[in-house]
């Protein structure tokens, strides 16, 4: 079951309904892929919730489980990126640190970029701030800037998608 | 700022592994609420199932995650966190992260910094040391002569060692057990010294010829108090690693055990120290006399065989001391009994030189039983990543006496079963059931020197 939405994140409200009727359910496991995210539900083997369900309050981390990976498998560390739910020319640009997410050079100030600029690879999209020292992070890449993935003046996490740019055209 | 103390506490675990899950559980059992900063390779860890919250703070290698000083105190912080655990290892003993954490308001569950400070340093720790009166080796100043070498080593006894003034690495470091022998080794080690350091200023400290590594546990109150827990006897050593810890140091007579407790205590008491804290001592049974080695400002890995013999928490007397909702037993709270043993179980292969042998566990049946802890943070179809320590699980078994515990630890390691990777299992099991081990008469060399090179001789036939 997989749904292409474009709903940048679904509300935890949804997702409660989604496990419930898992559970309510004959099936196995369940795969659901939403833009931004990854879904995984199993009622075989231990607890493993998805990264993106933990940081939004993990309201089906006693539900959601992963199954083991494949014996001798490399180390799950896939970026949390989504990629399924992307379309083709879209690139997902991530924090390149943990860190606080400022879409504007200082307070008060414009914002680098909104949606629908164009951008280049130096186009400097946010800062991300560690304990007073600010890093740029640029677009590297040329397109067009179709999403905004964080609220301004947030938490970071290290490899967290933050913008999307459509390279297309 | 809010006065952190007067809210929700809530902890930022700036650790992973078993200890990392010890917290959060220790935290959790006290209605602390945790958030757990994470590498990229311990996003699906035990530790981050069990946590209230995880953040990733970078990259799988520490220097781009866990060591991080930066990245920590700022996710702490962005969390809403109002204490930290450094647990142990990583940034524990950095005086930096507590300085840090008392700008940002954070309380640091470990002693103040600059306790962290002083008693990281080697010559710092030392004078601390001598200034409460707790003995160091006995050695001299620079030598002046031949003569004055051998005035010196007749005031310390043999045997001694000559140390190159300038330098370390063992070399100018030659052991003498006569003064024919401190005659010839003066000359060499001082032409050593002269040509590896381009100095040839030479001292002298006794040479222990059977060391033990004792360590006493102890809390500090901040303003003085400082209670024990007994000591531990940490000889089973490889390469300065300890791998068998156990309490109570049953080499001692009551007469030195209660002076190594009382040496540790004046210590520990005479800088004010706060929270959890170890001296470590280096203990010499041919003269049966201890030395201070060092001072571990922060919880240690073998703490669980004092929580065994003592019956008190120790993560939780941390975390309650630094919120002030627990006060530091007094010493006659503090009643011991028992003896308890921890073998640390590691993903490395003690027939291929200890190789770290990090990968998919495929299964895993930790022992079970009266008298038999185990704390760990894996389980069947876990990954040990290769970045970080290799240790996977700490198994702890408790008996009334040690001879119990001895008994109980051997058939645990038999019951212990681990696959997908190798462990030191079977090592741990010879060395448990070696009659040095069960009559205790080890010291700090023994593994390396005596029963490594049995066990890998039988091993190759």
């Amino acid at each position: 079951m997989t749904d292409k939405g474009k709903s940048p994140a679904l509300p935890s409200d949804d997702l409660q309904a989604i496990v419930e009727q898992f559970n309510a359910s004959h099936w196995r496991s369940l795969e659901l892929e939403f833009h931004g995210s990854r879904l995984f539900l199993s009622k075989d083997s231990g607890a493993l919730p998805t990264w993106d369900n933990r940081s939004s309050g993990g309201a089906v981390a006693t539900v959601a489980t992963l199954p083991p990976p494949p014996l001798g498998a490399a180390v799950t560390n896939a970026p949390a990126a989504p990629r399924a739910g992307i379309a083709e020319g879209h690139v997902v640009v991530k924090a390149s640190s943990l860190g606080t997410f400022y879409r504007s050079p200082k307070p008060g100030a414009d914002p680098f970029t909104q949606i629908g600029d164009s951008v280049d690879a130096d186009t400097e999209l946010c800062l991300i701030e560690v304990m007073k020292l600010f890093t740029t992070l640029r677009a590297g890449v040329k397109g067009r800037l179709v999403q905004i993935l964080v609220d301004d003046g947030v938490m970071v996490e290290h490899d967290q998608p933050l913008f999307v740019i459509d390279t297309n055209g | 700022m809010a006065d952190p103390v007067a809210r929700q506490p809530r902890l930022f675990v700036a650790n992973r592994g078993e200890i990392a899950l010890r917290v959060i559980r220790a935290a959790h059992a006290l209605d602390i609420e945790t958030v757990l900063g994470v590498s990229v390779a311990d996003r699906d860890s035990a530790a981050a199932r069990e946590a209230g919250r995880i953040v990733v703070l970078g990259p799988a290698p520490s220097r781009d995650s866990y060591l991080n000083i930066s990245l920590v105190v700022h996710a702490a912080v962005a969390t809403g966190c109002t204490l930290l655990h450094p647990g142990y290892g990583f940034l524990s003993e950095r005086p930096e992260l507590a300085e840090l954490c008392a700008e940002e308001g954070l309380i640091f569950v470990g002693p103040r910094a600059e306790t962290v400070r002083a008693v990281g340093d080697k010559i710092s720790a030392k004078a601390v040391a001598e200034a409460a009166g707790v003995p160091l080796t006995p050695g001299s100043g620079k030598l002046e002569s031949v003569d004055h070498a051998l005035e010196v080593a007749e005031g310390i006894g043999y045997p001694v060692i000559t140390k190159a003034s300038a330098g370390g690495g063992g070399r100018g470091m030659i052991v003498a057990r006569d003064a024919e022998e401190l005659r010839r080794a003066f000359d060499q080690a001082s032409t050593t010294a002269r040509e590896a350091f381009g100095d040839d200023t030479l001292y002298l400290e006794a040479y222990v010829e059977r060391a033990r590594h004792l360590e006493v546990q102890l809390f500090g109150d901040g303003e003085g108090g400082a209670v024990h827990f007994g000591e531990r006897d940490c000889s089973i050593q490889r390469r300065y690693q300890k791998m068998i810890e156990e309490a109570p140091a049953s080499i001692l007579s009551d007469e030195l055990r209660a002076g190594l407790r009382a040496a540790a205590v004046d210590l520990l008491a005479s800088i004010d120290y706060c929270n959890a804290g170890t001296v470590e001592f280096l203990y010499d049974e041919a003269r049966q006399k201890f030395y201070f080695m060092e001072v571990n400002a922060r919880i240690q890995v073998e703490h669980p065989v004092s929580e065994q013999i003592s019956s008190h928490d120790l993560i939780k007397l941390q975390l309650g001391l630094a919120l002030g909702t627990a006060t530091l037993p007094r010493q006659d709270d503090v009643v011991l009994a028992g003896h308890a043993i921890e073998a640390r179980i590691l993903a490395e292969d003690p027939e291929r030189d200890f190789m770290p042998c990090p990968g998919r566990i495929t299964r895993w049946v930790p022992a079970t039983g009266p008298g038999v802890r185990v704390d760990s943070a894996v389980q069947e179809g876990s990954m040990v990543p290769p970045y970080y320590d290799s240790m996977v699980a700490k198994l702890i078994v408790t008996g009334s006496s040690r001879e119990q515990a001895v008994a109980r630890l051997s058939d645990a390691l038999k019951r212990f079963k681990v696959e997908g990777i190798a462990t030191n299992i079977p090592l741990l099991q010879a060395i448990v059931d070696h009659p040095g081990y069960r009559a205790n008469a080890v010291s700090t060399k023994w593994l390396e020197n005596t029963l490594l090179p049995a066990f890998q001789t039988e091993r190759s036939e």
